[in-house]
């Protein structure tokens, strides 16, 4: 059977295929295969990496959102830590005092001393040093006499002694006074009238006789201005149990001042006033008391000295013997070298337990917390400063650290830590200042950039770096939060009046005219002033200040919205989507909204930026984001005093170049999107 | 034009009005003010017999603040449009005295900080327009990017820290130097330039980026236009291309933004004045808002808005003038 042609053709052409097998396939001309097809999406991607600018925007953009959202997890510091140091500062470390007052220990629990006395005991101390007496008698209100005695330096004891009235006398004694205004005498009360002493007065008068005698009494006239004094010569010693003879008088009166008289077995206790002279006679007296001026330092913190330790250690000294408190000996020894004197444990092997002296050696707060060892060192130096009259000495002591807290630092096995100062002695007339370059721990503020804090730290003593990061999250959010709500309310606002028209678009329309014309940066100033009155905390506020910016800027966008949707509309897409029975809320959602949403994401990303202007100018301005919250803005505010300026560009200028860096991202990006989605607008 | 001037106006107006009501209630509700600090300053002074309530409800009534919302606004409106906006309340002085006294530092910056962007901007934008793509371009373009970038305070801050503190050729802050009362006028007027130089020269650098910006987006739309394309091909030269055909028609959008811009020169630089305490309007303004003296406030944003409307008008009037293409309406 012939083959048909049709036949012939099939063959033939099984054949070339065979043969073309292993060729290329060709495409024909109009093939799709020929053309790579990109969908819009990616055609908008590639002429957005394609531009050198938004490429570099962008990568500025990924790396502040890493620095700012990231970093700070990696990073080991917090926006609001606080960082110390310790430092050298010169402080008034302890004072030395020279003790004055006498302090009266009580032997006799049930003995009183009449206030009188006790208020002058130091006073009489003194001037029995001064005058060099070994005793003294004191006399309260109520006439009881009390006896001081020196035992030793700066130890002396109070007697209480039985006396009484034993003599008296006196000197001259005002007898008359006479007036020559009115011819008043007047004899003064106690005194006998002599007979015929008026005219002999007068007669003196007339005389201007100094003395005259009427009937053997002396007188004596004394002129004060109209009036005249007439004194009469004493009239001897008054005895009043038994009467002593001249020589008793005469001693009596050799005493001028005062004091004390042995005759025989008897104690006599002479008190001068003025002329008036009174022998007390003593009949026996007890010790009460026992003052002193001695300061004990213990040798070891946990021994305490207590009133009854002083007390027989006094008095030890005061005896030159061992003493007791309770079961325990005591024995007082004198050091050979400083001649200071030591109280030794007897039971404890002569082990010195409390040093003896007349200085208080304290803190400056007036803890007696210094040790012994710093106390002795202190007082040779003051006495090596007295030898020599210098004012000032030093020398070099390991003194404690201490904290922020003012407390003690103190190393892993629980000890202070301590370190070597020099400690300067001052003498201030009689008391000594001690001033020491002490460690303290303080708030580490505005440290130059080092190892570990890169940047510095504040004002605040925070880290700068760190505050940074956190600062860069606050103003993205703000940003990001602002536009996202600025452009709902754009779209909502913008969308509406577009689609719907008429009355509605009118109204919305004036709004946004309204809200174009509202000046934005006055009202938020207002607005931070009246948070400030409020002390709002800073969260709220900066909630507050997000919505007040979103409110304020919706105008732009809805006004954007409502132009594309009114062009939109008429367009032949919108045509067919009423034409197949759209509902109109699908119609705006599904096919308006995208075909604006290019316009306003390439708005929106500009929008950002100037969003991140406004909130760091603010916040410069004291009215934005407030302490402890970070703030760009507010960190630059803190060093822009004109010393701060100058000290701490390290600190504004990398702040200050974080957000131009970011907005001038957010502008690049934004240019970049908007030549991307419509390549005719590419300039 | 008239009928669309005179419609325009009554919109302004409208507008106008319901702007200053909204600042006007937002001042009055205002939980801390002015009044209420000086009551309790009176209410501590020594011989005072009344309490912080007593004297704030006397100021209040002195100040015509208990009238209410509604009726105050109406008594502020009316009093207002006859020119008597009261007496600031930190200045002790009437607001319209103390606008004359500020006003000209103000204008004075903003003129010559205007003229100033005229003259750097525009031909840098020709420039960039004309050789695109070019380093000058992308000079040009990143540049006015980082003038539009950098907040006011921060430019401020850099010049103060180079030309004050490091050259020391400026004062830091104020508006004369420490001999001002010795010098003659001719030496008072240089001090005064003198400390008006840094403001300017930020003003100028702030505000060049955008118009540069501006220009360059014109120029680059006019170059690609049919009519140039035609220039160039009956092959008129260059220079005349760019001059005659092309800088014209750039100058349409321009002529219009700058016009719009004009009455902007009254309303003072809130931050730039405040900064280096140039005794202008903003620095005024700016104090009276933190302090709430809501006379002068009032006043401020009051003039601000009627600014922004008026520079709309004009931008819009110009628009049509300048561009024989437009039909009003």
């Amino acid at each position: 059977m012939a083959k048909n042609f049709n036949e012939v053709l099939k063959e033939r052409e099984i054949k070339e295929k065979e043969l073309n097998k292993a060729e290329e396939k060709e495409m024909s001309l109009d093939s799709t295969e020929r053309v790579k097809v990109l969908s819009p999406g990616q055609l908008v991607f590639k002429r957005f990496v394609t531009n050198k600018l938004s490429i570099v925007g962008t990568v500025i953009l990924v790396f502040m959102f890493l620095f700012s959202f990231v970093m700070p997890l990696f990073y080991p510091y917090s926006q609001t830590q606080i960082f110390y140091k310790y430092d050298n500062s010169v402080i008034d470390y302890a004072q030395v005092k020279e003790r004055t007052d006498y302090t009266l220990f009580m032997l006799d629990e049930n003995a009183d001393v009449h206030y009188t006395v006790k208020n002058k005991l130091t006073a009489s101390i003194n001037t029995m040093k001064s005058t060099g007496e070994k005793t003294m008698t004191l006399r309260d209100n109520d006439g009881v006499s009390y006896r001081l005695e020196e035992d030793e330096d700066f130890i002396y004891s109070l007697y209480k002694e039985e006396s009484e009235l034993f003599a008296s006398a006196s000197g001259e004694v005002k007898y008359a006074t006479y007036s020559i205004v009115g011819d008043k005498l007047e004899i003064s009360a106690g005194m006998e009238e002599v007979s015929g002493f008026s005219e002999a007065l007068k007669k003196a008068i007339a005389d201007k006789a100094k003395d005259f005698t009427v009937s053997g009494v002396e007188f004596k006239v004394e002129q004060v201005k109209k009036t005249y004094n007439v004194y009469k010569e004493s009239e001897g010693f008054q005895y009043f149990s038994k009467k002593m003879d001249a020589a008793f008088e005469e001693s009596v009166l050799a005493l001028d001042k005062g004091g004390r008289l042995e005759i025989g077995n008897d104690i006599y206790s002479v008190s001068v006033n003025g002329d008036a002279v009174e022998v007390y006679k003593v009949s026996g007296s007890s010790k009460i008391a026992i003052l002193s001026t001695y300061v004990f330092d213990t040798f070891d913190a946990s021994f305490k000295i207590t009133k009854d330790f002083e007390k027989a250690a006094l008095q030890g000294i005061a005896e030159g013997k061992e003493f007791a408190v309770g079961d325990v000996k005591y024995t007082i020894k004198v050091d050979g070298e400083t001649g200071e004197k030591l109280v030794l444990d007897i039971n404890n092997a002569d082990a010195p337990c409390a040093a003896i002296s007349t200085s208080v050696i304290r803190r400056y707060n007036g803890e007696d917390t210094l040790e012994i060892a710093f106390k002795e060192e202190t007082r040779k130096v003051i006495a090596e400063m007295a030898e020599s009259g210098k004012k000032t000495a030093t020398f070099t002591w390991p003194i404690a650290q201490v904290d922020s807290n003012g407390e003690y630092s103190y190393d892993e096995s629980g000890n202070l830590i301590k370190e070597d100062r020099e400690i300067t002695i001052t003498d201030k007339n009689g008391s000594y200042v001690l001033n020491a370059q002490q460690v303290v721990y303080l708030i580490d503020t505005f440290a130059a950039p080092s190892s570990e804090h890169w940047i510095g730290t504040d004002s605040d003593g925070m880290d700068v770096l760190s505050r940074m990061m956190y600062g860069g999250r606050v103003s993205l959010m703000v940003a990001f939060v602002v536009v996202i709500l600025e452009t709902i309310l754009g779209i909502i606002m913008g969308g509406v009046a577009g689609f719907f028209g008429g009355w509605v678009d009118n109204i919305i329309m004036r709004m946004v005219d309204i809200f174009y014309c509202i000046p934005s940066m006055p009202i938020l100033i207002i607005m931070g002033a009246m948070f400030d009155a409020l002390k709002m905390k800073p969260y709220i506020r900066l909630t507050w200040m997000m919505a007040i910016l979103g409110i304020l800027g919706w105008a732009g966008v809805a006004r954007l919205v409502r132009g594309q949707i009114l062009s939109l509309r008429e367009q032949e897409f919108m045509v067919a989507a009423e034409a197949i029975g759209l509902k109109s809320k699908r119609r705006i959602f599904k096919h308006l909204i995208p075909n604006v949403m290019p316009q306003l994401i390439v708005t929106a990303t500009s929008g950002l930026g100037s969003v991140i202007i406004t909130e760091s100018t603010l916040s410069f301005l004291g009215l934005g984001v407030k302490h402890p919250l970070a703030s760009w803005g507010t960190m630059i505010n803190s060093v822009s005093t004109a010393e701060a300026m100058k000290a701490y560009t390290y600190i504004w200028v990398p702040v200050g170049l974080l957000i131009c860096l970011t907005v001038i991202a957010f502008n690049f990006v934004g240019d970049g999107l908007r030549d991307a989605f419509d390549p005719k607008m590419k300039r | 034009m008239a009928k669309f001037i005179a419609k325009r106006l009554g919109l302004c107006v409208l507008i106008f009005f319901f702007v200053t009501f909204i600042i006007y209630i937002l001042e009055y509700s205002l939980p801390t003010s002015y009044v209420e600090k000086t009551a309790m300053e009176l209410a501590t002074r020594p011989g005072n017999t009344k309490s912080a309530q007593q004297w704030i409800d006397e100021l209040n009534a002195q100040y015509g603040m208990d009238q209410g919302i509604i009726k105050g606004y109406g008594i502020w409106f009316i009093n207002s449009a006859k020119g008597n906006f009261g007496d600031s309340w930190s200045q002790t002085m009437p607001v319209t005295d103390l606008f004359k006294k500020c006003i000209w530092y103000s204008f004075v910056m903003g003129a010559i900080g205007f003229v100033l962007e005229i003259f750097i901007a525009i031909p840098l934008g020709v420039v960039a327009a004309r050789k695109q793509y070019s380093i000058t371009d992308y000079t040009v373009t990143v540049v006015s990017l980082i003038g539009i970038s950098m907040p006011t305070f921060f430019v401020a801050t850099v010049f103060k820290l180079i030309f004050s503190v490091k050259l020391g050729w400026f004062e830091l802050v104020g508006m004369q130097g420490r001999n001002y009362a010795n010098l003659d006028a001719m030496g008072q007027f240089l001090d005064l330039a003198n400390h008006l130089v840094l403001p300017i020269l930020t003003l100028t650098v702030v505000g060049i980026g955008g118009l540069m910006r501006y220009t360059r987006t014109n120029m680059l739309e006019v170059l690609n236009a049919d009519y140039v394309r035609t220039a160039r091909a009956k092959g008129l030269p260059e220079k005349k291309v760019v001059s005659h055909h092309a800088f014209r028609n750039t100058l349409i959008p321009l002529v219009t933004i700058l016009g719009g811009s004009l009455p902007g020169l009254f309303s003072g630089a809130l931050i730039t004045e405040t900064l280096f305490g140039i005794r202008g309007i903003g620095f005024y303004s700016y104090h009276a808002m933190t302090v709430g003296d809501i006379p002068f406030t009032m006043f401020y944003l009051a003039f601000i808005s009627i600014l922004t409307l008026l520079g709309n008008l004009i931008s819009d009037i110009l628009y049509a003038v300048v561009d024989p293409r437009v039909r009003v309406n």
